[in-house]
């Protein structure tokens, strides 16, 4: 038998607003948060929908027949990513495609790695764009949409449209531009998409979240855009930085380790190592002028974690799945709710046992 | 709130219970909640075939067995409870 509690206080629940049974707080998490570099805004996900390929309103709309048909490929050349336990083979790349993503992604670019864990046929979208961007006074959220249909996940923004068979370990992105920021942002924002289903599927997570290496050990802050993933890294001069947007989070044995993936963007530097570490903790952050840490506790750590995954949130079978991969990283893994400001002094805090 | 309507969770809503408090996700609206433990309790009992005046009264049960509160008190709270479900679309 519980103690007795004050009914309405609760949990530290108060009763703004309504009922006081569903936290507040929490009703800020939202996934359109990632719009920063991949919305999900005006997201459709209808299993099964068939939809004509029609220009609607200057938009390409693919279709499962706009796959079916034969794609021309950039080149012949191919390269192979190692990002955690996923490889990824890349191929349909022309000399100077391939030449630039060595370059780029160099220190996860791998030769020797047998069969790739899914390979991506790249080709030439054949079209000048997906999505048509809308504009307006204050512009607007990244766009991504996407379909589930069967074990296929199509998706497409303004200047991709691609597929994922996590099954049949293939995909397809087509690519309206063959080079400059159009080819980047699509190919890094597929790329995105695939890692993070893939490693759901291994038991892990990608993590909207900064990835800091102390001591040998992995430190994960994490956090709407503004809450100080990039200042914690700023912060940390000496440390390894694994990441400052998206960090992977890697079911390994019995526990978890942390890595960087090296798909950042122009605005966020690639990881200059593809090693993985053992995650110490996880940190939701938040900017105060004290500086302390408070238990993230059971159900809470698991809607601040779920609510801070991209790209798998917005379908109810892949979510579920996330949030059960999230609730057993916790059993491993302490969350903390970090309340920093822009010094050095929160290590003191993080690192205590 | 009608009592003999038939409440049903929305069936596009993910959810798991740890430690008592269920965690909410609902990808159509883009958002995860947390819904405290009494609350709960309450969750747990609309199942697609209980009225709203089954669930107050089976929840009613539950609950004043571990907290000090008055029945018409706690009837009143569920029912403001599940008028909120309602409006963030996790009920229907």
């Amino acid at each position: 038998m519980p103690p007795c509690a004050p009914f309405h206080t609760q949990n530290d629940l108060d009763r703004r607003g309504g009922s006081g049974y569903i936290s507040p707080d929490l009703e800020a998490i939202c996934i359109d948060w990632v719009g920063a570099n991949l919305g999900v805004r005006d997201h459709v996900m209808s299993p099964g929908l068939e939809i004509s390929p029609a220009r609607v309103g200057g938009e390409f709309l693919p279709d499962e027949g706009y796959f079916a048909s034969p794609g021309e490929a950039f080149g012949p050349r191919s390269v192979t990513l190692s990002i955690g336990p996923i490889v990824i083979g890349l191929a349909g790349l022309s000399t100077r495609q391939a030449e630039g993503l060595d370059s780029r992604y160099h220190p996860f670019v791998v030769r020797e790695a047998g069969a790739p864990d899914v390979r991506v046929s790249l080709r030439r979208a054949g079209v000048d764009r997906f999505l048509q961007f809308r504009g307006g006074p204050g512009g607007e959220t990244y766009r991504l949409e996407s379909r589930l249909s069967g074990p296929r996940l199509t998706l497409w923004s303004y200047e991709f449209a691609g597929f994922i068979e996590a099954s049949a370990r293939r995909a397809d992105l087509a690519l309206t531009s063959d080079e400059g920021p159009l080819f980047d942002r699509g190919l890094e924002n597929f790329l995105r998409v695939l890692t993070s289903s893939f490693i759901l599927e291994r038991g892990g997570f990608l993590l909207h979240a900064s990835g800091i290496v102390r001591g040998g050990k992995a430190y994960v802050f994490f956090g709407p855009s503004g809450s100080g993933k990039t200042t914690v890294t700023d912060l940390s001069p000496d440390d390894v930085v694994l990441s400052d947007d998206l960090t992977l989070v890697i079911r390994s044995g019995g526990g978890y380790q942390a890595a960087g993936i090296p798909f950042g963007l122009a605005h966020h530097r690639v990881p200059e190592t593809r090693a993985s570490f053992p995650v110490a903790s996880f940190n939701r952050l938040v900017q105060s002028t004290d500086v302390r840490r408070e238990p993230l506790p059971g159900a809470r750590a698991v809607a601040e974690l779920a609510g801070s995954l991209p790209f798998v949130m917005q379908e109810t079978a892949q979510s579920a799945l996330a949030v059960d991969v999230v609730a057993r990283a916790l059993e491993q893994v302490p969350a903390w709710r970090l309340y920093f400001r822009k010094d050095g002094d929160f290590w003191n805090v993080v690192e205590e046992r | 709130m009608d009592q003999s309507a038939v409440l049903t969770k929305n069936p596009n809503v993910a959810y798991r219970i740890y430690d008592g408090e269920a965690t909410v996700v609902m990808p159509d609206r883009s958002e995860v909640k947390v819904v405290n433990a009494i609350g709960s309790v309450v969750w747990d009992k609309i199942d697609g075939k209980r009225t709203v005046g089954q669930i107050v009264e089976s929840a009613l049960e539950a609950v004043l067995r571990d907290y000090e509160v008055t029945p018409d008190e706690l009837r009143r709270d569920i029912l403001t409870f599940l008028g909120d479900l309602r409006e963030h679309g996790m009920v229907s």
